[in-house]
């Protein structure tokens, strides 16, 4: 179908490409680690739908020699790799690198919530090209552009790509909020401004608020959210791929080990905070004289029956 | 007691070394921070009336912690010399429990030479800096404390105190410069593309996003920003001519699959029918709860028709014995004969009302109830002069089956 439209709208396309010389090619190598739960790899399997560029491989083996996937994607004609690594069987890490010598940006991924179990009513063309949105927020610091262009080049379709399909119709939305860059993906979905569809979905929320602006009289743009949902902590930014010195390091971030830990240990100062209480209680009940034997051990009586027939 | 006389002394003799080193250090800070913030504040009058300021309240506070008793004598001392009695205190826990009077002993001695510090900073301001400093050392100290707390401290506070403090943090690195430069080496060169090759929009003003735990103002602020970008792009896209909605006779293979979608429906539709059923349950459970109170209702209902319809037959059959003198217009009259009517018919209804069930009555017709039974079956003249035959008694005639060749055709 691609195809056909293609053809018939083709005129239009070649004048397009007369005007502009540049083109922006973009290949994604979209891979794991070994170790990764369902959920990791269904976010993974819906990004890999939304990217037609992308091309996905099976997972990788080691978690420590990351340098190899610079050869992998050399040898798959890509220039952008997105590895998600996972950790203990639950946190999970994404790695954005442009090799050959690019910068690598590692993130930690949290709240996700992929298509499949957000139950959303949105749904896109597969293939169709995003529009990316950004916050401003992110133009404000040095790492954050880095970012932002890496985002661009890694979930922005290139025009020419091979599976690309003619329509825009979702948009990715890229915020950064509490430190966290926070990604949602809508379907755009426009209607004429007299049928207006009654939201007859649990998204009240999404849809309620929609400012109803016309836009040139013609058609009111709505957004229905397709998924998934994920939050990303940037930890880490390299200057090379997978390799080379760090350039940022985000000192707010902490690891998740830590927070467990921390939360392992509060718990056990409360235990021990407990104790320490009662056995205070006890040994002040005890000089006061409030217990039978002023918490001590009762002394032994020199005519009980155990001293006396022993 | 001779043991812990011994002990003491050595620890006066430590103590004070330690002591003075300690000082000696915190003044050497001290001075490099005064330093520096000299350098920081430019308006170097306005700082001058600071210092003095502060030494004022210095002053002040120790005058003031002076007078106070001998027990209140050592918070005195833990102010004045700040930090460095608290790293005592720290390095030396035992020296404070096991011989608290040695302590005191020490602690007057000290707050003596203190005294006469005062003096000197009284009477000759020429001692100026020595209490700048101590005053440094406090900012300092309090400073240190705010800032340096490792991790590891936390957890042994209690978890009320754990909010105030800010933890330990990494080194920061962010070298601009090279990230600057990872940037232009990937960047596109946006200028010279087109839109519709990147497709990328900036919002103009940041997101704010006042609480990220809001869920709905959250989700809110994301959509309108993306919806901005989408408007954005709309025009932009249309300017360049690139198709951008889909039209609607155009198939293709969707992001969510068709069974994806099924399920998504099912659940909306399950969704909206367990909402439905909890209405329906909610109303049957209110009813029952008012149900009992219906019902009372009615049966008070039916107590009040009754007792009124026997009020009417009352006033009735005043009304008959002709004692009445109030109905005396024409609509009385009137709507009295329909009354009477009704109490007419009430009154027989009343009266032989109570038809006895038909068993019953065909039992009275059969063996007799009430009146002469002999001879009811014998003939008398009427029977004998009716020329009517027997009565016939019609039984119900049978269906007659139907012949073979219409059976056969029947089926």
């Amino acid at each position: 179908m691609a195809a056909v439209y293609k053809t018939l709208s083709g005129d239009s396309n070649k004048h397009e490409k007369g005007t502009e010389g540049r083109k922006n090619r973009q290949r994604v190598l979209i891979l794991s680690s070994r170790g990764v739960t369902y959920r990791h790899r269904h976010l993974l399997q819906d990004l890999y739908n939304l990217m037609p560029h992308s091309r996905k491989e099976a997972k990788l083996d080691t978690k420590t020699k990351l340098y190899q996937l610079n050869e992998l994607a050399e040898l798959y004609n890509c220039n952008n790799v997105l590895f998600f690594e996972a950790r203990k069987g639950k946190d999970l890490y994404a790695w954005m690198s442009k090799p050959p010598n690019g910068p690598t940006v590692k993130m930690y991924i949290q709240n996700i919530h992929t298509m499949e179990e957000l139950n959303f009513i949105g749904n896109c063309l597969k293939g169709s090209r995003p529009i990316l949105s950004f916050d401003a927020a992110f133009e404000k610091q040095a790492h954050l552009r880095v970012i932002k262009e890496l985002f661009t080049q890694m979930f922005g379709v290139p025009k020419t790509s091979r599976k690309v399909k003619p329509f825009v119709d979702h948009v990715m939305g890229f915020t950064i909020a509490d430190g966290k860059v926070w990604v949602r993906v809508y379907q755009i979905s426009e209607s004429e401004p007299g049928k207006k569809k009654p939201a007859a979905n649990g998204e009240a929320e999404e849809t309620a608020p929609a400012p109803k602006k016309k836009k040139g009289g013609e058609y009111d743009v709505e957004l229905v959210e397709i998924g998934p949902r994920f939050v990303m902590t940037p930890i880490v930014i390299q200057e090379s791929s997978f390799g080379g010195p760090i350039i940022y390091e985000n000192k707010q971030f902490v690891s998740p080990n830590q927070i467990r830990a921390d939360l392992r240990k509060a718990k056990a100062g409360r235990y021990n905070q407990r104790t320490e209480a009662q056995l205070e209680n006890k040994l002040k009940r005890g000089e006061l004289g409030l217990n039978t034997h002023g918490g001590r051990k009762k002394e032994k009586d020199p005519l009980s029956d155990s001293v006396l027939f022993a | 007691m001779a043991r812990s006389k011994l002990k003491s002394a050595l620890d006066q003799y430590r103590g004070r070394n330690i002591r003075l080193e300690k000082q000696r250090k915190k003044e050497k800070e001290a001075r490099k921070r005064k330093e520096q913030r000299q350098a920081a504040n430019q308006d170097g009058g306005n700082e001058g009336a600071q210092v003095e300021e502060q030494k004022k309240q210095e002053e002040e506070g120790e005058e003031v912690a002076v007078k106070a008793n001998g027990q209140t004598k050592n918070k005195a001392q833990a102010k004045t010399n700040g930090a460095a009695k608290d790293a005592e205190a720290v390095g030396e826990p035992d020296w404070e429990t096991d011989d608290s009077e040695e302590e005191l002993d020490s602690e007057e001695e000290r707050t003596k030479a203190n005294l006469a510090k005062l003096e000197d900073s009284d009477s000759e301001g020429s001692s100026e800096d020595d209490a700048d400093d101590d005053g440094e050392e406090q900012e300092g100290a309090a400073e240190e404390e705010e800032e340096d707390i490792p991790l590891s401290d936390i957890e042994s506070l209690a978890s009320a105190d754990k909010e105030d403090v800010v933890p330990h943090q990494r080194l920061t690195i962010n070298n601009t410069t090279a990230l600057t430069a990872a940037l232009n080496r990937i960047s596109l060169p946006y200028s010279k593309l087109a839109f519709s090759e990147h497709q990328s929009i900036t919002s103009d003003e940041p997101t704010e996003i006042a609480d990220v735990d809001d869920d709905l103002n959250r989700e809110l602020a994301f959509y309108k920003q993306s919806l901005a970008a989408v408007k954005d792009a709309r025009a932009k896209l249309k300017q360049e001519g690139v198709p951008f909605s889909r039209p609607a006779d155009y198939f293709a293979e969707m992001v969510k699959s068709d069974e994806h979608m099924g399920k998504i429906k099912q659940k909306l539709i399950d969704d909206a029918a367990a909402k439905k059923a909890a209405a329906e349950a909610r109303r049957q459970r209110d009813l029952k709860k008012f149900g009992k109170q219906v019902q009372v209702a009615k049966l008070q209902e039916r107590a009040k028709e009754k007792r009124e319809t026997l009020e009417k037959i009352n006033i009735l059959k005043r009304k008959r014995q002709g004692a009445d003198p109030t109905n005396a217009t024409e609509d009385d009259d009137l709507f009295d004969v329909e009354l009477d009517n009704a109490a007419k018919s009430d009154r027989r209804r009343d009266s032989s009302g109570k038809q006895p069930n038909f068993k019953r009555q065909k039992k009275d017709a059969k063996y007799g109830f009430g009146g002469k039974k002999r001879h009811a079956k014998s003939n008398d003249a009427f029977s004998t002069s009716d020329t009517r035959g027997p009565k016939r008694v019609k039984t119900k005639a049978k269906a007659q089956r139907p012949g073979k060749s219409r059976r056969a055709k029947k089926v």
